[in-house]
């Protein structure tokens, strides 16, 4: 009853004709573009790799297998661990999680900075600055430090120019290149959620704590942080899913015997043709961010509201 | 010229989820007139224009413009334009671009329109400044826009919610002349929505006072003024001194009153109560400030109050008296100002006497906070 | 030294170590792309050289991606903007109680890994193919397993969430009263939206636009699932960095760049403009007007450098068409062969009382032996003379001029052009 006067207002209030068009938009995205989509993909991760002929058969039943492959590898006794790819599942998730703490840290200074001194010229350009290599494509970003990072690059010229090292120091073997890079390519999606919410700080705040004698560290941690919480937690949320989300970065910078999880589910995919295998690694992937995520935002007691802003 | 079209309101009630926020209401507005809605803020007035305008559909009972039921017509089928409270001129358009919206709908082309537009723009006396944007114009022009645009699309009734009320003062009394002014010219019915008294008197052919949904009166601005019909009424409508008690007697439209205070009070009955008071009921008795005077030695004792004076404040043409009244209210006497010096003394007994035609009494009810 | 200095410096070292991090990689790349080197890189220095964008442009797998990114991009905007605005008017009427459930659902997009959605989107065509029972060739079946398509709905997904995000934002500030003003007036609810929505809302539907493009255009997590046997920009430079660097790469991001800072330096000097209008308006500014520099440029910086740059820019373009990097070669070159002639020199100083006839003939040989190199004179030359724009041959092809010969640069020879 009342859901059916929900929509007659609806109608009411955009006519039938834009009514319909909002509605049909709106359900296609959500239906054909999330949901479903979402949901074959979980169904896909309980079924067997069949050949074609065999779809549909007695055959395509549903199976766990493809999650106790993540676990037990082929093993099928399930003695043995599969040692590799837990190995990358865990160590993608905790560099996502240093990434993330990293870019907190590298990035709250300026927010305050950029978010605290209003609207002068020099800030004006700093804000440009940081826009610009924000639409370069991730690629070519990974590629620019590659360039660094490589054997000849120009950080190990200088390091043997200025006699720090004999021999190149392999950066891209150590994974060095691989963590730069990823606190490089997702640095401004933690800054400008930062930035926005120091920016609406009302100044007058820290100049009253001042005032009353607070010290630095204290304005911070009293005021400023519980302030910008929202937006360092919003910041803090889009890094890390897209630092373990991550493919281009650790495609490019990755050293060739330490993988990204995402890779492994790159190689099912495209490599081994074994969609169902992939389509559980994904879930798996998505699953378990998704937990991290909630859970940070319940510590913190940020609400989804708030991411986006 | 009373070529208006009649507006109906049939027992509308209109429901929010649990909140009734207009119940029962039944109003015949005549062609032609200025009709006022007269209330506090939320008490529904606002709800019953949105209903004639089309923008919600009454819970029960009937909108009738014309005698047409509009029972299922949008707002852009009805004969109504709206003017809204904080106008909504487009502000992307220019001015003539807002006042000729109505035709651009229609499919009237550019020259039309223009030509239109600017016989408006004469009539509201802004001829030449259709160009402009409505952020350049001032808050009166502003006003004046809002109303071209809505008489554009020649409707037979004219809603205006609250449109003054972001004028400073002067603008709105001036306002208030040139809207009775254009409604007399147009001659098309006016609906009136305010919470100011003033400009509900002034203009209106007709008022109704509403009170958290219910409509407590619809009569002419002077006869509200005089004969209130319920406490709410006289207590919002005007300032008023309210004396409670118990009716002692009754004879015709005649009524004593046993007041806390002042013994045995001579009133009149407000013409809509007459016949509904007992002897023994609770009544409540207004007198308004400008009906009181200074009693002299020998007057009646039925109509004179004794009490003592807490503060007298100088208005310009008049003194305020403000004296000890029941129920820890004060009681307020208007003084003309005829070159006195002073007219009490603090803390003094006064007697004051009024005239048993201007005090009105009606059963107890509920007053209107202040 | 006081305390507020001790700040200051440090803020300023601090500013210096973000923004070398953030730019320092990119103007290291652009670099390269300028020098002659085959591989990468700023030193060793080579030669300054435009060869590189030869290379570029004349690769036909970029030109390929550069033109299904843009499709795809155009195809993703029109879809997420659309679905974008519908979503964000739904949220300003929907029922209190499910918005906050309705807005985490439109938001999700955003926070799940692009690589799931590109799967996902993928899986789920493929399963409704065969739900539809579209068989091998159908139209249907050749539509759910097309690059294009699959990748125009996967992009989608998400950047619908990014332009519903800005149109929320917008919206915030929109008076539901106009659109009850415009019905009252008698629009219909369609006229209302196009006439009065619409209109306000455009300035948000441009920056979701570009943004819906911009993210398009770059993304690759998602794309690199769907686009199947298509291809895309990123997914040819993936796959070509992968393979190996060169710094052909390092042109197009240098061209990237460029275009970035124009975009963003127009954007700015547009908003100063717009501000400074707005003062002028107002009456808060009185014009100070200079009488060197023209209107939109006074206390507007970012316009000032917006002229420089694209004077620059013009400057770089001309010397591209005039310098050649042979001259360089050929110094490097030179200074081998001098190396190597003195070594002749000794060599047959040495073996003259052996065979002096012998020594003569070997010292012409090596000396011919650079001219062989391949001469990729051409630079941007061949692209922006305008001659050459409706030849397919790039004359950067041509056969190796012999050296010596003032052969460098006849590319740009007008002669040259009228004969060719």
């Amino acid at each position: 009853m009342k859901k059916k006067m929900i929509f007659s207002d609806f109608f009411k209030n955009n006519g039938v004709v834009m009514g319909c068009l909002l509605i049909g938009l709106v359900s296609f995205w959500l239906i054909f573009l999330i949901i479903l989509p979402q949901l074959s993909m979980l169904d896909y991760s309980f079924r067997f790799n069949l050949p074609p002929a065999e779809v549909g058969g007695p055959k395509d039943v549903y199976t766990l297998s493809n999650y106790q492959h993540l676990i037990y590898g082929s093993d099928t006794t399930h003695q043995t661990y599969n040692t590799v790819d837990l190995k990358v599942f865990v160590r993608t998730i905790i560099a996502a999680m240093l990434v993330t703490i990293f870019n907190i840290f590298l990035c709250y200074p300026l927010a305050y900075f950029l978010g605290q001194s209003k609207g002068s010229g020099f800030v004006r350009l700093l804000v440009v600055l940081l826009i610009i290599p924000y639409w370069i494509n991730e690629i070519l970003r990974a590629f620019a430090l590659r360039i660094i990072f490589g054997d000849s690059g120009l950080l190990n010229e200088a390091l043997m120019f200025l006699h720090l090292t004999s021999e190149p120091i392999d950066f891209i073997r150590q994974d060095i290149a691989l963590y730069a890079g990823l606190g490089y390519a997702y640095i401004l999606l933690m800054l400008f959620p930062m930035y926005n919410v120091i920016e609406s700080l009302d100044r007058n705040q820290i100049e009253a704590a001042r005032d009353m004698g607070a010290s630095w560290m204290r304005i911070h941690r009293r005021i400023v942080i519980p302030h910008a919480k929202p937006g360092i937690v919003s910041g803090a949320t889009m890094v890390f899913m897209l630092s373990a989300g991550a493919l281009a970065a650790p495609q490019i910078l990755g050293g060739p015997s330490s993988l990204w999880f995402t890779q492994l589910v790159y190689q099912w995919f495209n490599d081994s043709l074994n969609w169902q295998q992939g389509a559980a690694y994904a879930i798996v992937l998505l699953a378990s961010t998704i937990i991290i995520v909630l859970t940070v935002m319940k510590i913190f007691k940020v609400n989804m509201g708030d991411i986006g802003k | 010229m009373s070529s208006g079209v009649a507006v109906d309101l049939e027992n509308i009630t209109i429901r929010f989820g649990d909140f009734t926020a207009v119940k029962d209401a039944n109003v015949n507005i005549n062609g032609g007139d200025f009709f006022s809605f007269l209330g506090p803020s939320g008490c529904g007035k606002t709800t019953i224009l949105r209903a004639v305008s089309g923008f919600l559909e009454p819970s029960e009972g009937r909108v009738l413009i014309g005698g047409n039921d509009m029972a299922g017509i949008g707002p852009n089928k009805r004969p109504t334009a709206l003017i809204f409270q904080n106008l909504a001129l487009f502000p992307l358009m220019k001015v003539w671009e807002n006042i000729a919206f109505s035709m651009e709908v229609a499919g009237a082309s550019a020259a039309e329109r223009r030509k239109r537009a600017d016989e408006l723009l004469d009539m509201i006396a802004l001829g030449g400044q259709g160009d402009k944007l409505p952020s350049e114009l001032s808050g009166g022009q502003k006003q004046r826009v809002a109303i071209a645009r809505a008489l554009c699309a020649n409707p037979d009734v004219l809603l205006l919610d609250e449109p003054l009320s972001a004028l400073d003062l002067k603008l709105r009394q001036h306002m208030r002349t040139e809207l009775r002014e254009i409604q007399q010219r147009v001659g098309i019915t006016f609906i009136y929505i305010t919470h100011d008294q003033g400009e509900a008197l002034t203009m209106s052919d007709n008022v109704a006072v509403m009170k958290a949904g219910v409509i407590d009166q619809i009569d002419t601005g002077h006869n509200i003024y005089d004969d209130p019909a319920t406490p709410f009424v006289a207590s919002f409508v005007g300032e008023n001194n309210v004396f409670r008690g118990k009716v002692k007697s009754v004879s015709g439209n005649e009524a004593v009153i046993t007041t806390n205070r002042s013994g045995d009070l001579l009133t009149r009955i407000t013409p809509a109560q007459v016949g509904k008071l007992a002897v023994g009921d609770d009544a409540m008795m207004f007198i308004r400030p400008e009906a009181l005077e200074l009693a002299p030695r020998d007057a009646d004792s039925k109509t004179t109050i004794s009490a003592n004076v807490i503060n007298e404040e100088f208005e310009g043409n008049s003194f305020s008296v403000f004296l000890e009244g029941d129920g820890g209210k004060q009681i307020k006497m208007s003084v003309p100002n005829l070159g006195q010096d002073r007219i009490s003394v603090r803390g003094e007994n006064l007697s004051l006497r009024y005239d048993a035609s201007n005090a009105v009494t009606m059963p107890a009810g509920e007053l209107a906070s202040e | 030294m006081s305390s507020a200095n001790l700040i200051r410096i440090a803020l300023g070292a601090y500013l210096l170590i973000f923004f070398s991090y953030l730019l320092g990689p990119l103007v290291v790349m652009s670099l390269t792309a300028f020098n002659s080197s085959s591989f990468p890189t700023v030193s060793p220095w080579a030669c300054f050289s435009y060869e590189w964008f030869d290379v570029l442009f004349n690769d036909k797998h970029i030109r390929d991606g550069i033109y299904y990114s843009i499709v795809i991009g155009i195809g993703t905007v029109i879809l997420s903007v659309s679905m974008g605005l519908a979503a964000s008017i739904v949220l300003t009427q929907v029922w209190p109680k499910l918005r906050s459930t309705y807005y985490t659902m439109i938001i999700a997009p955003i926070l799940i890994p692009g690589v799931v959605l590109g799967i996902s989107t993928l899986v789920f065509w493929d399963r409704a193919g065969a739900f539809l029972g579209a068989t091998d060739g159908s139209f249907l079946h050749g539509l759910f397993h097309n690059g294009i398509f699959l990748t125009i709905l996967g992009q989608s997904s998400f950047i619908a969430s990014y332009a519903m995000l800005v149109f929320v934002a917008r919206l915030q500030r929109f008076d539901t009263g106009l659109t009850e003003a415009a019905l009252d007036l008698g629009a219909t609810h369609t006229q209302a939206f196009r006439k009065i929505l619409l209109p306000f809302m455009r300035p948000a539907i441009a920056s979701a636009s570009v943004l819906a493009f911009l993210a398009s255009f770059e993304n690759y997590n998602t794309t690199t699932f769907t686009i199947i046997d298509y291809k895309t920009l990123t997914t040819v430079l993936a796959q070509k960095v992968r393979l190996g660097i060169n710094p052909s790469i390092s042109s197009l991001a240098f061209i990237i760049i460029v275009l970035t800072i124009f975009a963003a330096l127009a954007f700015e000097a547009a908003n100063r403009n717009k501000e400074r209008k707005l003062a002028v308006r107002k009456g808060k500014a009185s014009a100070e007007k200079s009488g060197v520099l023209p209107g939109f440029m006074t206390g507007n910086p970012a316009a000032i450098v917006l002229v420089l740059l694209a004077f620059v820019v013009i400057v770089l373009v001309g010397t591209a068409q005039k310098y050649s990097p042979e001259a360089c070669k050929i110094q490097v070159r030179e200074a081998k062969q001098v190396e190597i002639q003195q070594r002749i020199k000794e060599l047959r100083e040495a073996r003259r009382i052996k065979d002096e006839a012998r020594a003569a003939e070997e010292a012409k040989q090596p000396a011919q032996a650079p001219a062989n190199a391949p001469q990729n004179s051409g630079a941007f030359g061949n692209v922006f003379a305008p001659g050459n724009l409706s030849e397919e041959e790039a004359p950067a092809s041509d056969p190796a001029p012999s050296s010596g010969t003032g052969a460098f640069g006849n590319v740009f020879d007008p002669n040259n052009l009228n004969s060719e």
